[in-house]
């Protein structure tokens, strides 16, 4: 599988602060996959590095093999949408299709209009007059039809209501149906992403603290609760224990793996995924400047 | 990318139109008049002993009336200012509101590199900038030709009388107005793409383009070429101005006002100096008798004790020398300010 985007090391600070560091990651092909994570987890950052909007500071990042903005032709494969979905507010509907006709080479001028008429949008509109879901509809348009083989979008709906949002990510999906074009779309909220996405990456803090696709995920992540086992009992090989909460009677842990669970002691469920991509973002000590801080106290 | 850039700039482009016309039609309604009354007054065929006399005479009529030499000042000031209005409100936001309203992502995200997008826009603007206020230019110079040819002629005595080297005169007539423009419009976006905010772009366009455009006429353009030098007879000097001071008279300063036999040339510095070619204050002693001191006499007595004017000047044949070199030099300034916008637009992304 080739990657959309492949980052190593990479890192972007704004003077003493670090946006993104030493991020190391691949985001495969093909896919529609959502990068989900806290605020601050750096989503924003690595995307606008993505699209070419930011250079790194440090480290080295690809989209589709080729370094971000790198010459017209790599600008005409990759779609960005940005948070907030900004157009230009004094030009109208119909003024921003001929802007994306004017300057993309590859532009389909039959799915702009027809996606316009789908959505109802007036042409002669000025975009500063459109709503928030109208205007993220007119962004989406234009990055579509631009007809990029890979689609960036930045927390496309997280200012829309849950109608538009709705909207949005329909659109969104039939687009992808019909181009099979890959897409990363990043949120902070799971249910979005849940009915849009099948592969997953969660970032905390620059890291990525898992990634896969989401049949694989949810398939192999399992919540057991059974009578209390105290904290750092050991479980069988090819368990690994994501997260633990114990009461005085009872135990309940998110484990991940790819066997069956025998101990009969254990109720075991299914996860949803947002409980999976909750527990990741709660997991603490798997951070390289913890690892490093240990290493420093042994030498 | 042309084509979205002439879309943007159409706004811009209305607001310049109008406001050209409306100096043109202001220009266009008393330029005429102006034009009768040079021709009436005689200069055009004038005998050599009597131009300069009716061209202060005909400058006179002019400022008697009021309006001509508040349209002169007005039209001179609206050509100094529009490069800086271009700076302030097509410089700055040009990039400054991209990155403000988030339209950046939108715009250097099509297969358009931020190289050709920029260098579209500075393009068009910067052409669009020159054109507006070249334009204004040649308009004014059109409706105050009269007055130039009356100052040409020696006419003297008001407002209306600047040479063509006075600050106000050059800095509005011949090429100089399209350097002003291209550096105030570069200026503008560069402050935008550096400060990364319109409003207060906008605020540093207009410091430094005024700090600049008061340092032009004081430092920057009497060294752009090496002066020249003369020593002329104290007598010569039709119109000089005469200080004196000090405890019974005996300091004096003389500065001269016009160049004999050079009309037209800039000034740049004057004062009496001795036989020796070394500059004095002091009054000879042999003329610093009341009657003397106070008469006609008195230039005469200094020739006789071996004072004479010193001057440094430029002669009126530079005129477009010093046109073409300070346009060169606005010019330059625009285009390495153009490279930092590159640069930082390229190199720095944030």
């Amino acid at each position: 599988m080739s990657a959309a985007i492949q980052a190593s090391g990479l890192g972007k600070r704004y003077r003493r602060t670090w946006a993104l560091r030493d991020c190391t990651l691949a985001v495969p092909e093909g896919r529609v996959v959502g990068l989900v994570g806290p605020n601050g987890a750096g989503k924003t950052t690595l995307l606008r590095l993505a699209a070419g909007m930011l250079a790194p500071t440090c480290g080295t990042i690809t989209v589709l093999g080729e370094r971000p903005a790198a010459g017209p032709a790599q600008l005409a494969r990759v779609g960005f949408v940005a948070q907030d979905t900004p157009v230009y507010a004094r030009m109208t509907v119909s003024e921003h299709l001929r802007l994306g006709g004017w300057l993309n080479p590859g532009w389909d001028n039959g799915l702009a209009q027809q996606r316009i008429a789908k959505l109802g949008l007036d042409p002669k509109q000025r975009a500063g007059s459109l709503s928030g879901g109208q205007r993220a509809q007119l962004a989406l348009t234009l990055a579509l039809a631009k007809r990029p083989a890979l689609l960036i979008l930045d927390e496309p709906v997280a200012s829309l209501d849950p109608l538009a949002r709705r909207e949005f990510l329909r659109g969104l999906m039939e687009a992808v149906a019909e181009h099979g074009l890959s897409v990363v779309l990043s949120s902070h909220l799971v249910a979005d992403l849940e009915r849009v996405c099948d592969y997953l990456v969660v970032l905390v803090a620059s890291r990525v603290r898992v990634a896969g696709e989401v049949s694989a995920l949810l398939a192999s992540h399992h919540r057991l609760s059974g009578p209390r086992r105290d904290p750092g009992t050991r479980h069988p090989a090819g368990q690994e224990v994501i997260t633990e909460s114990h009461t005085d009677k009872q135990s309940n842990l998110l484990v991940r793996t790819n066997e069956p669970i025998l101990d009969p002691a254990w109720t075991v469920k299914p996860v949803s995924l947002e409980d999976l991509v909750l527990a990741y973002m709660s997991r603490t000590g798997d951070d390289t400047p913890t690892r490093q801080q240990q290493l420093g106290v042994v030498s | 990318m042309i084509r979205l850039s002439l879309l943007q700039f159409r706004v811009h482009a209305i607001t310049a139109l109008a406001a050209m016309a409306a100096f043109a039609i202001l220009l266009a309604a008393t330029g005429p008049h102006l034009a009768s009354l040079y021709a009436a007054s005689g200069i055009s065929g004038c005998q050599p002993a009597s131009c300069e006399h009716l061209a202060s005479n005909f400058l006179q009529q002019l400022y008697a009336a009021g309006t001509y030499w508040v349209l002169y000042l007005l039209g001179v000031m609206l050509i100094l200012v529009t490069p800086a209005v271009i700076g302030l409100f097509w410089g700055a936001p040009l990039i400054a509101r991209e990155l403000e309203t988030g339209t950046s992502a939108l715009a250097w995200t099509q297969s358009v590199t931020r190289t050709r997008w920029l260098t579209v826009k500075l393009t068009v603007g910067g052409l669009a900038a020159m054109a507006v206020t070249e334009g204004l230019s040649l308009m004014q110079a059109w409706w105050a030709a009269p007055i130039g040819r009356a100052v040409g002629h020696g006419g003297g005595g008001n407002y209306l009388a600047m040479g063509q080297f006075s600050s106000l005169v050059f800095a509005t007539h011949g090429i100089a107005p399209l350097g002003y423009a291209a550096f105030g419009f570069v200026l503008g976006v560069t402050a935008g793409a550096l400060i990364r905010r319109a409003v207060p772009a906008m605020a540093v366009t207009l410091a430094i383009f005024a700090v600049i455009q008061i340092a032009t006429p004081l430092w920057i353009r009497p060294n752009l070429f090496p002066a020249l030098r003369t020593v002329v007879a104290v007598t010569s000097l039709g119109s000089i101005s005469l200080q004196q001071g000090g405890l019974d008279g005996s300091d004096f300063t003389l500065g001269a006002e016009a160049l004999p036999g050079q009309p037209g040339a800039w000034l740049l510095s004057s004062g009496a100096v001795n036989a020796a070619g070394q500059p004095v204050r002091t009054t000879p002693a042999a003329c610093t008798t009341p009657s003397v001191r106070n008469g006609p006499g008195f230039f005469p007595c200094l020739a006789r004790h071996g004072i004479r004017e010193a001057i440094s000047y430029q002669p009126a044949s530079r005129y477009w020398p010093f046109q073409w070199a300070e346009t060169a030099l606005y010019l330059a300034l625009a285009v390495a300010l153009a490279g930092c916008c590159f640069v930082r637009l390229n190199r720095r992304r944030t």
